[in-house]
């Protein structure tokens, strides 16, 4: 499905409410949407929601060889997706521009920033090391992708625990979360995308845009930053110049909001564990509020099934027997059997020198397997399939006229497949003929 | 995990239990329809764009073309590790076929239906639970249906006893686990898939527990829809 | 005439055939097509087996080669099935990767090898956490007319029953496995799935081994996969109509009867390549 586009007076509204220092949603020019973060029951697993925007961000990891110019360093790779289910325009395994540009700023966000201490994911020094997957999935685009996927991705990374290993010798043992508490990554900060949205040559700034504004704006500026205010990548897209003082500007801005995140993330963080540790409820289940009418819950149901053995005898003595009736297998040659004398396929019988063509093609001229053959066909069919005055029946599609190279007053040989220019009475009795002959139903 | 095991061992007299449900509707703000379904701790999102413009090649002319897409938490879809290969494409199939069952589809000629099933956590019943936000999800679209479905796993556990609902340590200790999925008019199966092998008497009789249990899920169906449409 | 008004209504069509419980290609409701089975047809596999199915045509080849056994069961080798429909069995299949139908087979062939146990995984290893087996198994429709299903898994039984793997030792000073390509063994076949397909016809009536044209007009298809001992290995019903529990033992017990023929086909084909 395509993009709805987005009419004219729609963005001359827009435009004129940014102007006015307004915004659709109600928002201040530097207010960001509410974050909200729910964990899965699953460690590494979380759900970020900015207003509208979700994102599910999921971590795993994998034992591999390392790479060879980086014998002692684990290996950390990121995927953003963008689900169909997002917006109607995302089409499935398609990399879009815009994916490819979002993957690219948050590998520059979390890897090159230095963020997880990739030496601490070595086991055995170029052998064996931990690669650490970031798979970023986008649930719902309301706008601002990149920072709801820069906090999933930090959040489910510091969520994350991997199976505790030891290493003798040259056998490694990875223990299970039985044997031994999975242990933490090794996180040195967080870094946390900001967006600005500019409009007018820069004239106009917005904070967190949604998908509206995303739409109508002449350029972006992206800022990762931790809380000690350090910034990791900047990145600025749309073409837009702007001046030293903007930036700085934003920089302030991106500053303030990330000590507010940060502060968000580690309370959340804190929760969860907090939670787990006296084993109370958690995952997706304990974090749909209860006071909504769109959510529902239900206890643990018993379902009674105290009679369904009876109720299965039944059925089965109900039902019929199985048959005892069965088609004798035909020998055509060795190595060749056939059963049922139901509709054969439309190459045509194997006719008799079409046989014999075909066994010598095989090297298999055994002719007292051949004999034995006629001998079968002969007592198991009814319908006189071996008579020796057989015509050969060419045809080659189901439209197709038959041709009887040999006159023949019956027209049984002339099954094909789906003989259409058949007439219809001809069949019924032909039908008859051979419902006599078997009832296995 | 530890009281689920207590709970169901503890429950005695041939009776079964469901985990715990919980449903959220319309949670997404883009899609026309949208659900969350939690069994215990698996759970499945589902997303419906439809009935809307269809791309050319898709289009049917007596009815609406629905496209399933069933995507995998990790790694690339029908290529995960768990589902193996063409488990995700095999399982994608089974869903849509349910759906078009139930469908109405013929009311939306040349028109596309997309629905999206992103699994968020998979602790066992994986498959009953996609089959269950998919019909939310198609509720909450409002689109027309003939009847509803739900999914329902029933796992057959080495000593013979039944178990509803299975997390995903009872089905590894499973001989097999059956998936159904039951329509609400008669209780009638949609569809059935198994993995490990069973006896015909085994089948009937999982086929009857799961029967019931789709009793109580419709049950839950019908309460948060009345609790949805409870302020109008 | 007949022609014409299959054309413009092809459901009314069947359903006038099926009142009179036949079909328009002259088989009963619950009747089979000529099952046709040639073993041993590519020479240069280790195992074969053509099947023809009416029309349906598959071919199986199975090829073994040697490989380390995965790490997590190091007494296992391993099977890998493969379902191709490529374009020139059917006008419904595209050139190209591998579409929904062809996945979906494969996988159920995976499901019915690993439910039904037709081959202990243990018997592939050669040597512990050293070298085992992989069979490969290509299964390849030559000509597609409907119950892709049955004819695959009867072409993949037969094609295992038919591989011969040389004898292979690991010397135990070298470490090195040596095959001995004159001693070839039989593969040990623990059961025999055979596949039975039914398609739904309004709702209702059920019809056995159904054509393409019949999959196209059915409203839902089962398919049930028994063994010898009359054990269900697989209960697939991909959605469509919905069946009661009846209805379904009804199918169950018609592919009971179809295993023992099949079986006995199976047997008599086996015997006659078996040297006198």
């Amino acid at each position: 499905m395509k993009e709805t586009p987005l009419s004219n007076c729609e963005r001359r509204f827009l435009l004129r409410a940014v102007q006015e220092r307004k915004r659709l949603d109600g928002r201040q020019c530097y207010d960001y949407r509410n974050v909200r973060i729910s964990f899965g029951a699953d460690y590494g697993c979380c759900i970020v929601e900015l207003g509208k925007t979700r994102v599910l961000g999921q971590v795993s990891c994998e034992l591999v060889p390392p790479k060879p110019n980086r014998a002692t360093e684990g290996i950390l790779f990121f995927n953003l997706e963008l689900s169909p289910m997002a917006a109607p325009a995302f089409e499935p395994g398609r990399q879009s521009e815009l994916l490819v540009k979002l993957n690219r700023l948050i590998e520059r966000c979390l890897r090159n920033s230095k963020c997880i201490d990739t030496e601490s994911l070595c086991v055995v020094a170029g052998e064996k090391v931990w690669q650490i997957r970031v798979d970023l999935h986008l649930l719902n685009h309301d706008g601002n992708i990149i920072d709801a996927a820069s906090i999933a991705g930090i959040v489910a990374l510091c969520h994350f625990r991997r199976p505790d290993v030891s290493v003798q010798g040259e056998e490694v043992t990875v223990y299970t979360p039985e044997e031994r508490d999975p242990v933490p990554l090794s996180i040195h900060h967080m870094p946390v995308c900001v967006s600005f949205a500019f409009f007018q040559q820069g004239t106009y700034l917005l904070v967190d845009p949604s998908e509206r504004e995303e739409r109508v704006m002449d350029g972006l500026l992206v800022i990762a930053m931790n809380k000690h205010r350090e910034i990791c990548t900047i990145q600025s897209s749309g073409g837009i110049m702007l001046l030293k003082d903007q930036v700085l500007r934003c920089s302030k801005i991106t500053a303030v909001k990330v000590a507010e995140i940060t502060e968000l993330i580690q309370k959340a963080l804190e929760n969860d564990q907090k939670v787990r540790k006296e084993g109370g409820k958690f995952g997706f289940a304990e974090s749909i509020p209860n006071q909504k009418i769109t959510a529902f819950k239900m206890e643990r149901a018993a379902v009674d099934t105290k009679d369904v053995e009876e109720q299965a005898e039944e059925i089965i003595t109900k039902a019929d027997p199985p048959s005892e009736v069965f088609t004798k297998p035909i020998l055509h040659t060795r190595g060749t059997a056939q059963i049922g004398e139901g509709i054969e396929n439309a190459w045509g019988d194997l006719e008799e020198s079409e046989r014999e063509e075909a066994a010598e093609e095989e090297g298999e001229t055994d002719a007292t397997a051949f004999e034995c053959q006629k001998m079968e066909m002969e007592d198991t069919s009814i319908m006189n399939e071996t008579e020796k005055d057989e015509p050969i029946v060419l045809s080659d599609s189901e439209e197709e006229e038959v041709v009887i190279l040999e006159p023949q007053d019956t027209p049984k040989k002339t099954r094909t497949q789906t003989n259409l220019k058949q007439e219809n009475t001809s069949k019924k009795t032909f039908n008859k003929k051979r419902k006599k002959k078997r009832a296995t139903h | 995990m530890a009281t689920a095991e207590e709970e169901e061992d503890g429950g005695g007299g041939g009776g079964c239990c469901l985990r715990p449900f919980s449903c959220e509707q319309g949670l997404l703000s883009r899609p026309d329809g949208s659900a969350a379904f939690i069994q215990g701790d698996t759970s499945v999102l589902a997303g419906l764009y439809g009935p809307g413009e269809v791309k050319g090649s898709k289009e049917l002319p007596d009815q609406a073309a629905l496209e399933v897409l069933l995507r995998p938490k990790v790694g690339l879809p029908a290529v995960t590790p768990r589902l193996g290969r063409g488990g995700g494409a095999q399982r994608e199939q089974l869903i849509r076929r349910t759906c078009e069952a139930v469908l109405l589809g013929a009311l939306h000629p040349r028109t596309a239906v997309t629905l999206v099933l992103q699994v968020l956590s998979d602790i066992g019943s994986l498959l009953s639970c996609c089959l269950n936000a998919a019909c939310l999800g198609l509720l909450d679209a409002g689109l027309p249906l003939a009847s509803l479905f739900c999914g329902v796993t029933c796992a057959l556990r080495p000593d013979g006893r039944l178990l509803l609902d299975p997390t995903a340590r009872q089905e590894q200790e499973a001989r097999a686990v059956l998936t159904f999925a039951i329509d609400s008019a008669d209780g009638k199966v949609l569809a059935a898939t198994a993995k490990g092998s069973c006896s015909a008497e085994e089948l009937q009789q999982c086929l009857a527990a799961a029967q019931r249990a789709a009793a109580t899920i419709f049950r839950f169906y019908r309460d948060s829809l009345r609790r949805k449409y409870s302020k109008w | 005439m007949a022609t014409a008004f299959k054309t413009v209504e092809p459901l009314e069509y069947y359903r006038r055939f099926l009142k009179e419980n036949c079909r328009p290609d002259g088989r009963e409701l619950g009747e089979f097509r000529a099952t046709t089975v040639n073993i041993g047809s590519i020479t240069t596999a280790d195992g074969s087996a053509l099947v023809k199915l009416g029309n349906t045509t598959v071919i199986c080849g199975v090829k073994a080669e040697l490989a380390a056994p995965p790490v997590d069961s190091p007494n296992k080798g391993y099977i890998v099935p493969n379902v191709e429909l490529p374009s020139l069995c059917s006008t419904r299949f595209r050139p190209g990767p591998p579409g929904e139908e062809a996945q979906a087979a494969s996988q159920f062939i995976a499901d019915v090898i690993e439910n039904s146990q037709i081959i202990e995984k243990e018997d592939l290893c050669i040597a512990n956490g050293k070298l085992a087996w992989v069979l490969y198994c290509d299964i390849i429709c030559l000509d597609y007319d409907g119950n892709i299903l049955d004819a695959s898994t009867f072409a993949l039984l037969t094609a295992l029953k038919n591989v011969q793997l040389p004898a292979v030792t690991v010397n135990e000073e070298t470490g090195l496995s040596e095959v001995n390509l004159k001693q070839k063994n039989p593969l040990i076949i623990r059961k025999h799935p055979v596949a039975t397909s039914f398609a739904i016809f309004d709702d209702t009536l059920l019809i056995v081994d159904p054509t393409a044209e019949e999959e196209d007009l059915a409203t839902g298809t089962v398919t049930i996969v028994t063994d010898e001992e009359g054990r269900l290995c697989s209960v697939h019903k991909p959605g469509g109509s919905p069946l009661t529990g009846a209805k379904l033992q009804d199918c169950i017990t018609r592919a009971v009867t179809r295993h023992k023929e099949v079986k006995k086909l199976i047997d008599k084909v086996i015997k006659s390549i078996q040297p006198k």
